[in-house]
């Protein structure tokens, strides 16, 4: 086998890994996005039902479960790993050739890692951990 | 033989460059379809980024936090709503294409695997909706 094959025939585990999370970022967003969107975003700033992000005291007990802010972790960090691929997609179909560069792939994923970073962050320094509800 | 092949090996090859329009999208239903769904990407970016700027508000004190209630607000969450059910819908019909399963050897239909997929959301639209609304006063 010569060498060339046996460099071709390695694994492409970075595009796995990219795919991996593009389609778990994809199916978690069509799953839980929708519901989060009508309660959060519509029913509740519309006072039609109670929702848990209509008060400070409220929001900050269920913010302060552990499996919330994992959670809310997945929630938020996750769809933007589908998003990068899609929004730099969309450029590349929409004629501009530059978003195929690999600085606009680091741009965009880089994005997605930056977000993932800064959710971690803000969940960790908002509400102090505890394991009650309510 | 041979010199048939190192002719060929000699001409100058040139990398095929597809020429489209940048409104090809708009010329067909279909098209138009599919960059919408690529572009549910951008409001469902914009409004989890919302999400985490209210996360990030709960951090500054019973006194500075108000949640957003602007007609505004509500007009930007149903635009967003109507994205967002297209992103779903799209991308659980899919599922039946890319998700190969069997049971006793034998294919699991992909109408089947679409069916699971869409009772499973609407069983985490339940469970999430319910804590949403059931943790709130």
């Amino acid at each position: 086998m010569s060498e060339e094959t046996r460099r071709t025939e390695k694994p492409a585990l970075g595009h796995l890994f990219w795919w991996f999370m593009f389609a778990q970022g994809g199916g978690l967003a069509a799953l839980v996005i929708p519901v989060h969107i009508l309660v959060q975003g519509i029913l509740g700033p519309l006072g039609g039902v109670p929702v848990v992000d209509r008060h400070y005291d409220t929001w900050v007990s269920i913010l302060s479960n552990p499996i919330v802010k994992l959670y809310l972790l997945v929630l938020i960090s996750l769809p933007f790993f589908h998003f990068a691929h899609r929004l730099r997609y969309l450029l590349v179909d929409l004629g501009v050739r530059a978003a195929k560069r690999l600085w606009v792939q680091w741009l965009f994923y880089g994005a997605a890692v930056l977000v993932t970073i800064i959710t971690i962050w803000v969940l960790l320094t908002t509400a102090p951990i505890s394991l009650s509800l309510g | 033989m041979s010199s048939e092949a190192d002719s060929s090996t000699h001409v100058a090859t040139r990398a095929y460059k597809p020429g489209m329009s940048t409104g090809w999208w708009t010329r067909k239903r279909h098209y138009f379809w599919y960059m919408v769904r690529e572009f549910t990407a951008l409001p469902l970016a914009l409004w989890l980024l919302w999400l985490l700027v209210e996360i990030k508000r709960a951090g500054d004190g019973p006194s500075r936090y108000h949640p957003h209630s602007s007609t505004g607000f509500v007009i930007f969450s149903v635009i967003c709503f109507g994205f967002a059910l297209y992103h779903s819908i799209t991308f659980l019909s899919l599922a039946g294409v890319i998700i190969h399963l069997k049971t006793l050897d034998r294919p699991v239909p992909p109408r089947a695997i679409v069916w699971v997929m869409f009772l499973l959301w609407l069983a985490a639209s339940i469970v999430i909706g319910a804590v949403l609304i059931g943790f709130g006063r």
